[in-house]
């Protein structure tokens, strides 16, 4: 399998570029195939994740992130270590939500 | 949709239904971050496309306020005062630019303009000639224009009437340029090409206009014409390092890894304090097995940002292929601290230790 890195690299870069993502507060990495982000998981132009509307819209975009970057060749591994959303049994979950209860 | 084109003429924006949308949509946000000075600068700038002089000087003075160093707020208001024929502020604003940045030939270049249009021919040849010292591009753009002939500035009533009315060329061609970007995240590429394609038209020899173009034709995944104009940006600023950055991107998205390296490197020269640009050049030696090269860009990056986990991370992983446990281990520990729950690296680590 092909594992050259900066060709994933900047096919995530790409990938977060295009899509509806704040990639500022994003920083991603390649280690052997392995992708890995970290940061805040935030959409551009959707200014609170308060109402189930925006939750669920922003669920459907990390899902579809990570189906993105799966599909680049030589990707083994996505790790996602975002401050805000978390993936719990397959599921994507906000953190703020579950602080709040 | 379709802004007319009137290099030299005043452009009538006021009625066109997406100007109205994008002004109401930069206020909507100036309410939201009335701190952002990008925000008031292109407030301002959108004012002054339908002449609202006091208002669009009033944003422009705010994004300065904001961002005393904001280049582009900075122009916008000296051109925003040669409109309002308030010429002394114009050239106040210019000279003191031209003070900070002696050889910035783009800077000579409106200065020698405005001279022009003011009838002082000494001070425009003056400015004429540093502008092509410091910047050989504008030779070719005087010759076209008849204002550079057998090696000198040619100035005469003729030559100077041609450039009576280009700052309104400034003005329309940002405004083109803010256009394009505005419809280019909204995804609509086509029409984005389209006005910036205007700008670069109306401002030939702004690298800026050829670089947001190839930023768009990028995100088309049109790379060719990503790469075209890329590289015309680097010829009007052959020192525009992350533009060789965004050549290495587009190479890495082909799968041409030797010329994505070759242009990174040229990158990494040109921004040697971006941590960015030696973690990519880094997976490109990687990438080659140049591994005592691609640790060497690693630990700069690192230097520079000490906090840069994927960096340590593919710096452990070299450690590990080169049989350097105590160091790889060292490596994986650091960004363990950090991210506990990192299980990929969990297992690294315990195979080494």
């Amino acid at each position: 399998m092909l594992k050259e890195d900066f060709v994933i690299q900047t096919n995530v870069r790409r990938i977060l570029i295009r899509g509806n993502v704040d990639y500022s507060e994003i920083t991603f990495g390649t280690v052997r195939g392995v992708v890995y982000l970290r940061g805040i998981f935030r959409l551009a132009r959707i200014y609170t994740e308060a109402n189930a509307e925006s939750i669920e819209f922003t669920m459907k975009n990390l899902q579809s992130l990570e189906k993105k970057i799966k599909s680049i060749p030589g990707v083994v591994d996505i790790v996602f270590e975002f401050i805000n959303w978390q993936k719990e049994k397959g599921q994507w979950v906000s953190k703020n939500l579950q602080e709040n209860g | 949709m379709g802004f007319e084109e009137f290099a030299g003429k005043r452009l009538n924006v006021k009625w066109l239904p997406l100007y109205q949308r994008i002004l109401a949509e930069v206020e909507k946000e100036i309410e939201i971050h009335p701190n952002y000075a990008d925000l008031q600068n292109q407030f301002g700038l959108l004012l002054a496309m339908k002449e609202e002089w006091t208002g669009a000087e009033s944003h422009l003075l705010k994004a300065l306020h904001l961002n005393p160093r904001y280049r582009e707020a900075i122009l916008n208001l000296g051109h925003l005062y040669i409109e309002m024929e308030r010429w002394k502020e114009a050239e106040g604003i210019f000279l003191s630019e031209s003070r900070k940045h002696p050889k910035d030939g783009f800077l000579h270049h409106i200065l020698g303009t405005f001279y022009l249009q003011t009838g002082r021919w000494r001070g425009a040849g003056f400015h004429l000639r540093k502008a092509v010292q410091y910047y050989p591009y504008y030779r070719d753009y005087y010759k076209k224009k008849r204002v550079w002939q057998k090696g000198k500035v040619h100035l005469d009533e003729k030559t100077g009437s041609i450039f009576r009315k280009i700052h309104l060329n400034y003005h329309y061609a940002q405004f083109h340029n803010f256009i394009g970007l505005y419809l280019a995240r909204k995804r609509k590429a086509t029409q984005a090409i389209r006005e910036l394609q205007k700008a670069a038209k109306l401002q030939p020899d702004q690298f800026l206009f050829h670089s947001n173009l190839g930023t768009v034709y990028y995100h088309q995944g049109a790379y060719q014409k990503a790469i075209q104009e890329y590289k015309q940006a680097l010829k009007i600023d052959p020192l525009y390092g992350m533009g060789y950055a965004n050549l290495s991107y587009v190479y890495g998205l082909m799968r041409r890894t030797r010329e994505a390296l070759g242009h990174m490197e040229r990158a990494v020269r040109l921004n040697p304090r971006y941590a960015d640009l030696h973690y990519n050049l880094a997976l490109l030696y990687s990438d080659r097995s140049r591994y005592e090269k691609a640790i060497s860009e690693l630990k700069k990056a690192l230097r520079i940002n000490p906090n840069y986990l994927f960096a340590r991370i593919n710096l452990g992983v070299l450690y590990e292929d080169q049989k350097k446990w105590k160091e790889a281990r060292r490596e994986y520990r650091k960004v363990l601290q950090i991210t506990p729950e990192d299980e990929q690296l969990r297992k690294r680590l315990e195979r080494i230790s």
